[in-house]
C-alpha cells in the first residue's frame, strides 16, 4: 500500500466512506475530517499527495486558506467534487483547486480513480487513461497551419458518419478547433519565452516544422469521444490553465487571450491539461456521449497536472 | 462563410472563422438594418467571435440595426456563452429529441409567436417528422434560452 495518503474532508460520513472504498480498494492509503479545521490539523503529519472535497465546502471561509496551506504543504493537486450547483467560476479562480469533477451521481468513481492514478504514479500523458480498453485511436501531425480547418471538418464528419449526434459532432469539431489552433499559434515560445506567433494573422499559411508540429489524437468509445492535442514547447503554465478556464469576460464581453480554451471548456465534458513545462503540453477534450444535454450537468470537469521534475 | 442575398436579407452558410470579413456584411444594410439569415451557420469558434463582436460594434457606432434570423445551434451556442455576440433574434432552432423513435432534429422556433412562452423558459411543443410522436425539448432552457433574457422586444 502506498505510504503516501489521501486526505478526504467531508462533513458527511456516508460519502466519506464512498470516497474511501473507492479509492482504498486500489491500494492507496486514505485519512478523513470531518472539516476543514481538522483537515488543517492533519496536513503537516500526513502530508497528503491529493486532498478531496465537495464543491459545496466552498461556501465554508476556511476553503480557501485550507487550499492555500495543503498546496504548501505538498498537496499541489487538490480536488473538488461537485455534486450540487457550485460557484464554479469562483473555484477556478481561486487557483488553488486543479482538479474539479463534476458529475450527476454521488461519486464518479472512473475518473476519481484515473485523477487519483495520475497524481500518485506520476504518469499523467495519453488519452488512452480515459478511453476503454481496445478503442482506436487516431493520429494526425499537422505540418502546415491550415490544415486544422480540414482536420476538424473531417472529424465532424466522421463522427456523423459514426452515428454520433450532430451536437456531438459540432461540440468535438468546435473544442479540437480551438486546441489546435492554441497549439499552432500560441504554445510556440523562442528561447526569451516570447510568444512569437501569437499575433500572426490565424488565416496566413505557415508551415510548421520541428517543435511547432502539433500532433493530434482521437478516439471514441461507449462513454466519450476524447480528442488529445499535443505540442512540444510546454510553454503553459498551471495558473494561466487555470485562469483561461475561469475567464469571467467569455461572459460579459469576449475577446482577449484565453478565449479558445474558455470556450473549448465550456462545449466539451470534461477538460485535462497535462503540462511539463519546458517540454510538453497535452490537452485532452472528453465530450459525453452517453447522455442528452439536458440530463447532463451544468458544468464541466478539469484536471490541470504539472509533471514533477 | 458565404454571403448570398435572400429576401430582404443575407444568407450566411457554412463557418464563421477568421476569414470570414464580416465587417463587410455593414456595406450591405438596407435603410440602416442588417438582417441575417444563420440558418446554414454550420460552426462558429473563437475567432469568428471576435470578428461577430467587433461587427456587432462597429453597426452600433454606425447606428446599424441587426436582426438574427433562423439562427443555428452552432450560433446559440456562442449567444449563450458570451453576452456581447447577442443581437435581437427574431427565430432560431433548438435541439429536439423524439420520445417515440429518438430521432434528434433541430427545429425552428419563433420568438414572436413563442414568447411569453420562452419568457417562462416553457419549450414550445413539437412533432416528430419522422414518427409523429410528442418531441421533448433536448436541453436545459434555462441554458438554451437564456440568450433572449436582455432581448429588448
Amino acid at each position: 500500500m502506498a505510504t503516501t495518503p489521501i486526505l478526504i474532508v467531508h462533513p458527511d460520513r456516508k460519502t466519506q466512506r464512498l470516497v474511501h472504498r473507492i479509492l482504498g480498494v486500489t491500494g492507496y492509503r486514505v485519512e478523513l475530517a470531518d472539516n476543514f479545521a481538522q483537515a488543517t490539523g492533519l496536513l503537516d503529519s500526513l502530508r497528503p499527495r491529493l486532498v478531496i472535497t465537495d464543491a459545496a465546502m466552498s461556501l465554508d471561509p476556511a476553503y480557501a486558506t485550507f487550499f492555500e496551506q495543503a498546496r504548501a504543504h505538498g498537496a499541489d493537486a487538490c480536488m473538488t467534487l461537485l455534486g450540487t450547483p457550485a460557484p464554479v467560476p469562483q473555484i477556478v479562480g481561486a487557483g488553488a483547486v486543479t482538479n474539479l469533477l463534476v458529475h450527476p451521481m454521488p461519486v464518479l468513481a472512473e475518473e476519481l480513480t484515473i485523477t487519483a492514478h495520475k497524481l500518485m504514479l506520476g504518469d499523467l500523458f495519453g488519452v488512452e487513461k480515459y478511453l476503454l480498453w481496445g478503442t482506436r485511436l487516431h493520429e494526425t501531425t499537422l505540418e502546415r497551419a491550415s490544415q486544422r480547418m480540414a482536420i476538424v471538418a473531417e472529424l465532424e464528419a466522421e463522427l456523423g458518419r459514426r452515428g454520433q449526434s450532430a451536437r456531438v459532432a459540432r461540440m468535438v469539431r468546435l473544442v479540437a478547433d480551438e486546441l489546435i489552433s492554441n497549439a499552432v499559434h500560441n504554445a510556440p515560445v523562442d528561447d526569451a519565452g516570447v510568444h512569437y506567433l501569437a499575433d500572426r494573422a490565424r488565416d496566413a499559411e505557415l508551415t510548421l516544422a520541428g517543435r511547432q508540429r502539433v500532433r493530434v489524437r482521437w478516439g471514441c468509445d461507449a462513454r466519450y469521444v476524447a480528442v488529445e492535442v499535443n505540442d512540444d514547447f510546454g510553454s503553459l503554465d498551471r495558473d494561466t490553465a487555470l485562469a483561461s478556464l475561469g475567464k469571467q469576460a467569455i461572459r460579459e464581453g469576449g475577446g482577449g487571450a484565453g478565449l479558445g480554451v474558455a470556450i473549448a471548456y465550456r462545449s466539451c465534458d470534461h477538460l485535462v491539461f497535462n503540462l511539463a513545462p519546458g517540454r510538453r503540453t497535452e490537452v485532452i477534450a472528453l465530450v459525453d456521449v452517453r447522455y442528452p444535454p439536458s440530463e447532463q450537468p451544468p458544468a464541466s470537469s478539469y484536471n490541470v497536472f504539472v509533471e514533477k521534475t | 462563410m458565404t454571403v448570398t442575398p435572400g429576401n430582404g436579407e443575407l444568407v450566411l452558410s457554412g463557418s464563421i472563422d477568421e476569414s470570414s470579413e464580416l465587417d463587410k456584411l455593414l456595406g450591405r444594410a438596407h435603410d440602416n438594418a442588417l438582417v441575417l439569415d444563420l440558418a446554414a451557420v454550420t460552426f462558429i469558434n473563437s475567432l469568428g467571435v471576435r470578428d461577430w463582436i467587433r461587427m456587432l460594434a462597429s453597426a452600433a457606432q454606425r447606428g446599424i440595426s441587426v436582426e438574427l434570423r433562423r439562427v443555428s445551434e452552432p450560433v446559440i451556442h456562442q449567444l449563450n456563452m458570451i453576452v456581447a455576440t447577442r443581437a435581437h433574434t427574431r427565430s432560431f432552432y433548438g435541439p429536439y429529441a423524439c420520445d417515440g423513435c429518438g430521432r434528434e432534429e433541430s427545429m425552428l422556433i419563433d420568438v414572436d409567436v413563442n414568447g411569453p412562452a420562452l419568457a417562462r423558459l416553457q419549450p414550445p411543443p413539437m412533432t416528430c417528422p419522422e414518427c409523429g410522436s410528442a418531441m421533448a425539448f433536448n436541453d436545459f432552457p434555462e441554458r438554451y434560452f437564456s440568450f433572449l433574457v436582455p432581448q429588448a422586444p
